[in-house]
């Protein structure tokens, strides 16, 4: 267990200065996660072009250092991104918080993937990963235009 | 019992946890277990084990006896008129579930009131939520004051002609506010209302006697009384329980069954359908003998005082802003960090082995009112010290380093 490792500076100051917390002017796509155990919420918004892709992402909500954090660089990274790239995107850093020692998307330049990887002092706790991890399932949720709330606990 | 030498009588505290001494701060969540409640369930399982109730082997009636036994110590314990006001339930959840749907099949009708507080934890609202979705009641909120607490004033205050039911926490898990429960019920009864009561957190830190307190139901969980968890206890006034329908269906709570008519057993067994938490009920005979070997006066005394300890400690902390400052006051203490959430609170300080709970603590409408997500709590038990709430309050300052605060 290593604090230093999860509370990377990085971390803390996209908690304490979240980017793209606001919310999208003509957005047309949206999803909402929560996660009920400890009360964090996100609001995720996206304007999509006509190609499918990301040209405006923002969030609203609130959450721990680590949830915010993840929403921040999310957002940072998605944007100019299509649909097909971000999503997996998604799947990769989905993979990397689970088990993967590292991250593989060819959709991330190496910069973008080291701002990533300073998310990944999570793994060592378990309890934490949801916090991480609800602001990209509500992303993927709003490109399929799911009505229902993500719930981390699904 | 000598409550200095408390925690030597719970095992875990024998135990390294992440290679740190357990500071417990979490017991308003769910108190650790002494030696002699653990050791009752492995002897019962080894070498008394049986069913009970339904058999006449000899196993069987040792075991009903023994169950029985506890249930005349619950009796003692809370200083219930009756043996059979007593009622074993899987939690206080169960207990506050079993009052609501009864009295909301026998006594509450479309458009009649119950009244809660803005300090109820979950359990004591989503009950008589359901009876609002199903029967057209009408839920209404005592507020809390700017200390957190809920007075007598402001229930009377929202009391109106349709108010059936008033049902409170005795001791809110979030402030700490005691409420004046006997002064409600005698305002209450004079008003032809039933009093319905949360005591979670009032069982293990209160002196209770339902006599004097002659509230109407009172609802208990054994597992924050050092007790086994899956067990609660039900108080309810004999005249309730014998006049309300059973709650659930099943063995041990029938008279006789025939094809064309059911009859239904007699108190408790009533309300104690299919097979209970035998080993439970029966280990929870040493929680209740381990409180009044100690004594709950000196209980109280002891977590008055780690509570002005550790009040004082983290007022003169600045960034830390507690909830509620009500005048009287039990055993827990939630507060804020400016510029840190409770859940990274609550990870930094697992790392030193500090055990606190972090979140809205099941009282979100209390938590939306504070108009904050979130809440870090430490809360105190018999075993706790003042040098547990000196850590706590290191460890905090480790939080604060670690966000980079003044």
């Amino acid at each position: 267990m290593n604090l230093k490792e999860l509370y990377q500076e990085i971390i803390l100051e996209h908690g304490k200065n979240p980017r793209n917390l606001r919310k999208t002017e003509n957005f047309n796509k949206d999803a909402k996660g929560n996660n009920p155990l400890c009360g964090d919420n996100v609001h995720v918004y996206l304007k999509l072009n006509g190609q499918k892709i990301v040209e405006d992402i923002s969030f609203e909500g609130s959450g721990c250092a680590i949830s915010m954090a993840s929403a921040s660089i999310m957002t940072d990274l998605i944007k100019g991104k299509n649909e097909h790239e971000a999503k997996e995107i998604v799947e990769d850093f989905l993979g990397m918080i689970k088990e993967n020692p590292e991250l593989k998307s060819e959709n991330l330049k190496e910069d973008e993937k080291t701002k990533l990887m300073c998310l990944s002092g999570v793994k060592q706790y378990p309890m934490r990963v949801k916090c991480a991890t609800l602001s990209w399932h509500t992303l993927v949720s709003a490109f399929d235009n799911k009505r229902e709330e993500i719930k981390t606990e699904n | 019992m000598n409550i200095d030498h408390i925690k030597k009588e719970f095992p875990i505290f024998d135990e390294k946890i992440q290679n740190n001494d357990l500071v417990y701060l979490d017991s308003a969540n769910s108190s650790q277990k002494p030696k002699i409640v653990v050791d009752r369930i492995n002897e019962f399982y080894t070498k008394q084990f049986s069913n009970v109730g339904r058999s006449v082997h000899y196993l069987a009636v040792a075991a009903t006896n023994l169950y029985e036994n506890t249930r005349t110590s619950m009796q003692r314990y809370i200083n219930a008129k009756d043996k059979n006001e007593i009622v074993f339930t899987k939690g206080a959840t169960e207990a506050l579930n079993l009052v609501a749907n009864t009295l909301g099949q026998n006594y509450l009708k479309e458009g009649d009131e119950v009244l809660i507080t803005e300090l109820e934890h979950h359990s004591n609202y989503v009950p008589w939520h359901f009876l609002r979705k199903s029967k057209n009641i009408k839920i209404n909120f005592a507020e809390i004051n700017e200390v957190g607490e809920v007075t007598l004033e402001e229930i009377e205050k929202k009391i109106t002609p349709k108010t059936k039911i008033i049902s409170i926490t005795h001791l809110s898990n979030v402030t700490g506010a005691i409420l004046p429960v006997k002064e409600i019920t005698d305002m209450a009864h004079s008003k032809g209302i039933i009093v319905v009561v949360d005591g979670c957190q009032g069982a293990p830190h209160l002196k209770l006697d339902m006599q004097d307190l002659d509230c109407d139901f009172y609802a208990i969980s054994c597992h924050k009384m050092y007790g086994p968890t899956g067990l609660g206890v039900l108080y309810g006034k004999k005249k309730w329980l014998e006049e309300l329908p059973p709650y659930q269906g099943g063995g041990g709570m029938i008279n006789e069954v025939k094809k064309d008519r059911i009859t239904y057993g007699d108190l408790p067994n009533k309300y104690e359908a299919g097979t209970m938490a035998t080993a439970q009920v029966i280990a929870f005979d040493q929680s209740i003998k381990f409180l009044e070997s100690i004594g709950i006066e000196n209980i109280m005394k002891h977590e008055a005082e780690l509570i002005e300890y550790g009040q004082e400690l983290l007022q003169k902390n600045n960034s830390v802003k507690l909830l509620g400052n009500p005048k009287n006051k039990g055993g827990v203490l939630s507060f804020i960090l400016e510029g840190v959430h409770p859940h990274d609170i609550a990870t930094i300080l697992d790392e030193d082995g500090v055990a606190i709970r972090a979140g809205h603590h099941c009282c979100q409408i209390l938590h939306d009112k504070l108009d904050i997500p979130a809440s870090a709590r430490a809360s105190v038990g018999v075993y706790n010290t003042k040098e547990d709430l000196d850590q706590l309050n290191d460890s905090i300052n480790n939080c604060k380093k670690i966000f980079n605060l003044k």
